[in-house]
């Protein structure tokens, strides 16, 4: 049955126009001034000034919406729904970027200074971009490693458990998560035990007579799967597994099963049945999944500081220490600023090539 | 409190014993405590009414006195009983850079911390004293503090001795599995014996690492001054990860590394080592023939801190060598505390044997502390130890 | 037409409960070694069967207080944050209007940026406004919301992508009200996304460390505690605890599950 469709009245296009940038500006000067006032930039009266205009851009947005009528509700709306969230980061994500981004141009008076003087100092980037080289490529390397197991192993699980499990899926999805309830730490303790030099699973492919073959490739190093790469990778993995299951998981669920039974009798084979029919449907859970795993892992530092060796830090390490041990905070915030632009260029390329409609 | 298993605390079994034995009817308290603590049958006492005695805040690491439980009435209770005070005693520091990041914005900006004592180790404590981020303590209500062991008077974090008194103390050396060298270690060479090669573990506390290799190198670690006197031994540490021959750099986790077999050998803590010994009889713990260090968590007031008179008493307490062996005999660290062997001795007559706990002169003789480092110079080694430790 | 043999059928199922033996690794070590009577304090060599861990498992200790702190932190947490994460999801997926790309973008940065800085930033934030905000519970709170709501934005959306809108244009037809047509028609097909962003939002807060550490005062997550108690200890309480943990969420779910197909069947 074809949705019938209203046609707008004529002079409501206009108002529907300005509605969209009423919309949009309302949002803008909110979270504009938000962060404003959050960083300090404004204060005492003008600060006052600032958090009065926020109230005028959201009480203007629902009187618009009141006023202009169904259209331009329905043109608020995306607005109105993003307004809480979106101010929520304003104030509480985007005003510490907004401090760190000003640290990373600072320089420190002397290291344990509090106040960093913001004198547009561009060489905590040089050094950002020169010494920590191995640890960006490690970071990114490990982390793109552990996004691919984490397809292998994560879409079959969330293909099973979206189309055969049956009432059981439920419980099996929340079988996924419940381990990661117990804390991280517990979690790696339990992994450096088991992938320990006397540890189960040493034991177990010496028993299978895997050890001379895993060495040979090089999964293992010199008998010992601790405190390598694989088992900083392997950490990686576990950690985000759900975080791919469960995104590929909801994009699949609503997948009708009658389709994928047509498809079959159609393309007379399932595997081609799934490749031309499932994984399209499924391509927005992969891409939030991919995203969720890899973003994360690219800056992980609890497992390459837990199962790795020296020789194994990733680019996270390194952030903590300048922060920490070094207590240079306007280098940590550089070092962090340009793994944030490389991870951002490389998801609107990942986006891109995934399609643009991916985008909206 | 996690209920403690028999016996990592072997000896708090027979500490709890005898303590209790002690007292007639479960008067759970060694006598020569006195009269002060009249009625102390309660395990868990209940602070008097705020007010009365003033209140005391007090930061320190995780399992470093002894708390009460199973009729056992801990130092803070006792203290709390015998003073009126309302004392708070948190476990908040695990990590020295983590807990001056929590303390620096606020300390850095002359703000008060909710503490009025702290206990970070010596070197952080000199930094805190350097950047003047702590007050006098009140020493002259401290008549106790007078028993401090000599060696730890006026140290190289507190020259003038005014700002700190140590709450614990310890060496860092060799720590082994027998199980896995095969033969006694007795050298800081034997980290780098090839045969161990992949299983030697090193600590991320720079001082003790540096401090081993800069010992093994001939270089008197407390009169460094510049990263060049130390370069060698930062060198020998390159050249021992590069090559594979050092596994990895840990805090306290290396104690489970010697007891499953990923280390054969690392640099460790005597502490640690002397806790895990009864348990384990192949895991030991060697000051090296070249030199050991030796640190101390020492206690501190941040700037403001407003209970003096408070901190004085608690200060005053712990100096008690009564109440200093209580709290060894629960922690088996070296106590700072002077002439606690004989008491430590009725509470736990192996402990007082204990040769990681009760040092004769000779390991006294062979462990040094690091010398305090300029700001400037400090931030040399502890940048070049990060790039090598790995980071 | 069915064939004889369904390998590839029986294969994918294989793989799949391989996957979840995979994830439970690690779980199935903690709880057997709960079981385990550890010579010193710390619990990672195995010596002897005990039931005595478990006898005294309901005892009050600080590991338990800690983890009652972090549920409440997640609970609160999550709430808030699946609540913002979904208006935006349905607003970004649903609606095409002026600065959708941008905002897209711009909710994937909290993912990107590393959690020591941001966690540091943030305390920066509230002691540069100590006298409106104190550090502890509710800044905690605020700081997990803070990156929680990109995980549950991208989660939703995943679900809300590709979804037929026509159906809600159809129920408007039949004279649903807006109202009516979101919670009777929209609501119950996005839900499955709502839930597994709760679910997912639920374990990151739990698990939070750093960013926590920096702007809790004096609150003592899970987390936290541990990070500091296991630098000396490792003892079997904590895997009592943790064996606790599992058992009572898959109860959870399995009474949730058995009474949902109750229901389905008696209907």
């Amino acid at each position: 049955m074809p949705a019938a469709t209203v046609a707008p009245p004529p002079q409501a296009s206009g108002l529907s126009q300005r509605a969209d940038l009423v919309g949009l500006g309302a949002l803008g000067v909110a979270a504009a001034v938000l962060v404003l006032v959050g960083t300090g930039a404004v204060s005492g009266a003008a600060a006052v000034v600032a958090l009065s205009i926020l109230l005028a851009a959201v009480v203007g947005l629902v009187v618009v919406a009141v006023a202009g009528g169904a259209e331009a509700r329905r043109r608020l709306a995306p607005y109105g729904l993003l307004k809480p969230g979106m101010l929520w980061l304003a104030l509480f994500f985007f005003t510490p970027l907004v401090t760190l981004l000003k640290q990373s141009l600072s320089t420190l008076p002397s290291r344990f200074a509090v106040e960093a003087e913001f004198d547009w100092n561009f060489g905590n980037y040089s050094t950002a971009f020169s010494s920590f080289g191995a640890q960006f490529q490690r970071g990114f390397g490990y982390a793109a490693v552990a996004t691919v197991l984490c397809i292998a192993i994560g879409y079959p699980l969330a293909y099973v458990i979206a189309f055969r499990a049956g009432r059981w899926r439920n419980l099996l999805l929340g079988l996924v998560v419940v381990p990661f309830f117990t804390s991280f730490l517990i979690r790696t303790i339990a992994w450096r035990s088991l992938l320990g030099d006397s540890g189960p699973v040493l034991a177990w492919l010496e028993r299978l007579h895997l050890t001379g073959p895993l060495e040979a490739i090089g999964l293992l190093d010199n008998g010992r799967i601790l405190n390598t790469q694989w088992s900083v990778i392997g950490g990686l993995t576990y950690n985000f597994v759900p975080f791919m299951v469960l995104p590929i998981y909801v994009s699949l669920e609503k997948v009708n099963v009658a389709l994928v039974d047509a498809a079959k009798d159609l393309y007379s084979g399932s595997v081609r049945a799934f490749r031309k029919v499932v994984v399209p449907l499924s391509l927005p859970g992969v891409f939030a999944g991919t995203l969720l795993t890899f973003i994360p892992a690219a800056g992980d530092f609890i497992n390459a500081r837990y199962l790795g060796g020296p020789n194994n830090t990733m680019i996270g390490n390194s952030i903590q220490d300048q922060f920490l041990v070094q207590n240079n905070l306007p280098v940590a915030a550089a070092m962090s600023f340009v793994l944030m632009a490389i991870i951002t260029a490389a998801v609107v390329v990942y986006t891109k090539y995934l399609g643009t409609e991916d985008l909206t | 409190m996690p209920k403690h298993p028999p016996s990592r605390r072997l000896t708090r079994r027979h500490f709890l014993g005898a303590a209790g034995a002690l007292g007639a009817g479960g008067l759970a308290l060694p006598s020569f405590l006195g009269g002060r603590l009249a009625g102390a049958t309660t395990p868990r006492s209940t602070p008097p009414a705020q007010g009365e005695g003033g209140s005391l805040w007090f930061d320190n690491w995780p399992e470093y006195i002894d708390l009460t439980e199973d009729g056992y009435v801990g130092t803070v209770d006792r203290f709390m009983q015998a003073t009126g005070i309302d004392m708070t005693y948190t476990e908040v520091i695990s990590d020295n850079n983590e807990y001056f990041a929590q303390i620096q914005p606020v300390l850095g900006r002359g703000d008060t911390i909710d503490a009025d004592i702290i206990a970070p180790t010596s070197w952080m404590a000199g930094r805190l004293i350097s950047l003047d981020w702590v007050d006098q303590l009140p020493l002259e209500d401290v008549p106790n503090a007078a028993n401090l062991r000599a060696d730890l008077v006026n140290p190289a974090w507190d020259p003038t001795g005014e700002y700190s008194l140590p709450w614990q103390t310890g060496f860092a050396g060799i720590a082994y599995n027998i199980e896995h060298t095969g033969r006694e270690l007795t050298s800081t060479e034997d980290l780098f014996d090839p045969e161990f090669a992949g299983r030697v573990g090193m600590l991320t506390e720079m001082r003790d690492t540096i401090g081993l290799l800069a010992l093994a190198e001939g270089i008197d670690i407390s009169t460094l001054s510049s990263f060049d006197e130390a370069a060698p031994a930062f060198e020998r540490l390159q050249k021992a990860k590069d090559s594979g021959q050092v596994r990895a750099f840990t805090g306290n986790e290396y104690i489970v590394d010697l007891e499953a077999g990923n280390f054969a050998a690392c640099i460790g803590w005597s502490g640690d080592v002397a806790a895990i010994n009864v348990d384990n009889p192949n895991i030991r713990f060697v000051i090296p023939e070249e030199g050991g260090t030796s640190w101390a968590d020492t206690m501190l007031m941040p700037k403001g801190a407003m209970h003096r008179e408070e901190a004085a008493q608690w200060m005053d307490f712990v100096y008690e060598p009564e109440n200093a062996a209580l709290i060894t005999a629960y922690v088996w660290f070296v106590s700072p505390v002077d002439g606690i062997r004989d008491h430590v001795a009725e509470i736990d007559p192996e402990l007082a044997e204990n040769a990681l706990v009760f040092p004769d002169d000779e390991t006294l003789s062979r462990v040094h502390t690091f010398a305090h480092l300029d700001e400037d110079v400090e931030a040399e080694f502890d940048a070049a130890f990060s790039e090598i430790a790995g980071a | 037409m069915r064939r004889l043999v369904d390998a590839p059928r029986w294969a994918l199922n294989l793989f799949a409960a391989a996957a979840l033996v995979y994830l439970f690794m690690p779980l199935g070590w903690i709880v057997w070694f709960s079981f385990n009577e550890p010579v010193g304090d710390v619990n990672l060599v195995w010596q002897e069967f005990t039931l005595d861990n478990w006898r005294g498992a309901f005892r009050a200790s600080a590991y338990r207080d800690a983890f009652v702190e972090s549920i409440r932190v997640a609970a609160l947490s999550t709430a808030i944050a699946t609540l913002l994460g979904s208006m935006i999801a349905i607003a970004l997926a649903r609606y095409r209007f002026r600065g959708a790309a941008g905002l897209n973008l711009l909710l994937v940065l909290p993912l990107t940026a590393p959690e020591i800085v941001m966690g540091s930033s943030l305390a920066t934030l509230f002691l540069d406004n100590a006298e409106i905000i104190k550090r502890g519970f509710v800044t905690v709170v605020i700081a997990h919301v803070m990156f929680q709501i990109s995980f549950v934005a991208m989660t939703v959306r995943a679900r809300v992508r590709g979804f037929d809108w026509t159906l809600e244009q159809a129920a408007q037809d039949l004279g649903a009200t807006p109202m009516r047509t979101f919670w009777r028609v929209t609501f119950p097909l996005v839900l499955p996304g709502i839930m597994a962003a709760a679910l997912l939002s639920f374990a990151l807060s739990i698990d939070d460390y750093i960013i926590t550490l920096f702007n809790r005062g004096s609150l003592q997550t899970f987390p936290i505690y541990i990070d500091g108690a296991f630098r000396r200890e490792f003892p079997p309480q904590v895997n009592v605890l943790a064996s606790l943990i599992l058992l009572a969420s898959i109860s959870l779910m399995l009474i949730g599950v058995l009474r949902a197909t109750g229901k389905a069947s008696r209907s």
